[in-house]
């Protein structure tokens, strides 16, 4: 793919709002509007405190730029080619824990969690089984 | 296509190139990021999409389950033949039990009712440390939030730095922060462990 | 004598302890949203009670220490003690999920540990008030307060990671119970993630419909197969995935009804 992304990484999924079972986010997340079945995503820049929490920076990914509750990011499995668009729901991924993983496809590699989709999001590009997947992401 | 066995050798056969081809012409514009461009996103970014569900089974009536989800909306979903479904591993549609957690992504019919493709029974996906480790499994923390993740043989996995996973859970350690994609046993802490990330 | 010994040592320990849970309240306040507070005092007043009671700790605890030993001050410790005790029985009752904020950053919702804790900060302060010594006076009944001083630690989640980790991470590094995983079966998570990656993948993924619906392992192959769909009609993608790296992942497309094989990639399957 000749395609240039603004952000190449990894992306996962997490679920919120009142869910079943175990969640990695408690409630309707950072913005208190997130919800499993919405097209929303976490990032790792929403505020000094979410920040101080993923240090994406901690794994040599620097310049993820600051964007707050709704804004739109688009991400591409690159691995299908499939793309989703959603906004901004929560604080997350947890960069700095998981530094150094690294997946490739169609000759494009990606390293370190960038972000984290919801479920209904997450299914549309890829199988929530995957748990990971190698992603482009732009401003959507 | 008649039984499992009869279905799988078939399909064995026919992976491994030892069938002919009926269609061979057909192919060149069915170039996957072609289809997937014609099919538009439908719902706005932040708004629930109508062809997914979320939420816990409250009934089951044959192959149609009720569903509550966690945002108050019901929803019936109907499993198929053709449905694939997660419990830990792939499994068959009987396994959807009243009580379990789901998501399930298909097409929304006109009359409201979900026809299911994928389903997924149970599954989370955790991001916790390692508190300790035991023969049976891990003890974990999530968040503050104590969870027991039970290792099941020929099951769970462990991928390491991101190299393929493997069975051998022995490089794992105490105070670590892990991922772990598992199933929920459903009213309990407790989860079965499918796969596990850890960064070193 | 020697009682009256032990329980004037013990406003050193109370003092110290003090010290120690006041910094963690007044170097991160933030943590009050945490706790039980906002629901007990509401949302804005929270921060300021947090600290508030930081401070009382610090003061208490400076009085504790130094001279002159007054009846008032070991008082003070005591009810300080049975409020705590109070507050963290309401939190865990009423607000489950509340942190602590006893001392220093812990996300941890409030434990049994934490209110034994209390409770034993209540009975040596007790203890205390029995004597108008000071525990400058108390001579070697101080070194009571190591035991007592290991009982408080071992009571205490905070402080978990600076033994209770590394003590099972020796264990694990002794004799890892998970020794015995390891085994020459592939996990199905990594033939998965093959495929994902494969050029094969690539190639059928707009074709697919569903999550993987079936696998087996057949010589040196798994096979995985998922729903699919190929120019209108109802069929089933099937990929060979090699248990050797030297071959690359093959598919095909087959027909869900005929059994014939719609599509097979064959030159992709070559490109490794």
């Amino acid at each position: 793919m000749d395609v240039m992304y603004g952000l190449v990484g990894e992306a996962s999924w997490f679920c919120c709002g009142n869910a079943w079972g175990p969640c990695a986010s408690t409630g309707t997340g950072a913005c208190g509007t997130c919800h499993s079945g919405n097209f929303q995503h976490a990032w790792t820049n929403t505020s000094d405190a979410c920040y101080a929490i993923t240090r994406p920076d901690n794994c040599g990914v620097t310049g993820v730029s600051r964007r707050g509750c709704g804004f739109r990011h688009a991400t591409t499995n690159l691995c299908n080619g499939s793309r989703v668009v959603t906004s901004i729901a929560d604080c997350g991924p947890r960069t700095r824990s998981f530094c150094g993983e690294r997946a490739c496809c169609g000759g494009t590699c990606a390293s370190n969690r960038v972000i984290d989709l919801t479920p209904a999001a997450f299914t549309r590009i890829a199988s929530l089984n995957a748990g990971l997947i190698p992603a482009g992401i732009d401003v959507g | 296509m008649t039984s499992t066995m009869d279905r799988r050798a078939l399909l064995t056969r026919a992976a491994l190139g030892a069938t002919g081809l009926v269609a061979a012409s057909a192919m060149g514009s069915l170039a996957p990021e072609a289809a997937f461009a014609t099919s538009a996103q439908a719902p706005d970014p932040g708004a629930p999409d109508p062809n997914f569900a979320e939420g816990l089974i409250t009934g089951r009536n044959q192959d149609l389950l009720q569903v509550k989800g966690s945002d108050g909306r019901l929803h019936k979903i109907q499993l198929t033949g053709v449905t694939s479904i997660w419990k830990l591993r792939p499994t068959t549609i009987d396994q959807a039990m009243i009580g379990d957690g789901l998501y399930a992504r298909g097409v929304k019919l006109p009359n409201g009712v979900l026809a299911a493709e994928s389903v997924w029974l149970n599954i989370v996906n955790l991001d916790v440390m390692i508190n300790s480790i035991s023969r049976t499994g891990l003890n974990l923390d999530h968040f503050g939030q104590k969870i027991f993740g039970h290792v099941q043989e020929g099951v769970t996995a462990a991928a390491y730095n991101g190299t393929p996973a493997i069975s051998d859970l022995s490089l794992l350690k105490v105070g670590r922060h892990v991922q772990v994609i598992g199933a929920w046993r459903p009213g309990t802490s407790e989860i079965d462990i499918a796969t596990i990330y850890a960064a070193n | 004598m020697f009682a009256q010994q032990v329980a004037a040592a013990q406003p050193l320990l109370i003092g110290l302890l003090l010290l120690w849970t006041s910094y963690g309240k007044l170097a991160n306040p933030e943590e009050a949203e945490k706790t039980a507070l906002p629901k007990l005092v509401g949302e804005k007043r929270a921060k300021p009670a947090y600290r508030a009671i930081g401070i009382i700790e610090a003061a208490l605890a400076l009085a504790l220490l130094s001279p002159p030993a007054w009846t008032a001050e070991v008082l003070a410790a005591t009810a300080l003690g049975l409020g705590f005790t109070g507050y963290l029985i309401y939190a865990k009752v009423v607000v489950p999920e509340a942190s602590c904020g006893c001392a220093g950053k812990s996300a941890k919702p409030v434990g049994y540990r934490s209110i034994g804790r209390a409770l034993l900060l209540t009975a040596t302060a007790a203890v205390a008030l029995t004597t108008t010594q000071g525990w400058w006076s108390a001579g070697p009944a101080t070194f009571i307060l190591i035991a007592e001083a290991a009982a408080f630690i071992a009571l205490s989640p905070e402080l978990d990671r600076y033994w209770l980790l590394p003590l099972r991470r020796l264990r694990v590094r002794l004799s890892h119970p998970l020794a015995g995983t390891a085994s020459t079966t592939v996990p199905l998570a990594a033939t998965e993630r093959r495929v994902i990656l494969s050029p094969a993948y690539r190639a059928v993924t707009g074709l697919l419909r569903s999550d993987v619906r079936d696998y087996w392992d057949e010589e040196d192959w798994r096979f995985v197969s998922y729903t699919a769909r190929y120019d209108g009609r109802s069929a089933t993608a099937v990929f060979a995935v090699p248990h050797s790296d030297s071959e690359s992942v093959r598919v095909a497309v087959v027909d869900e009804t005929s059994g014939q094989t719609l599509y097979r990639p064959a030159l992709l399957s070559m490109a490794s």
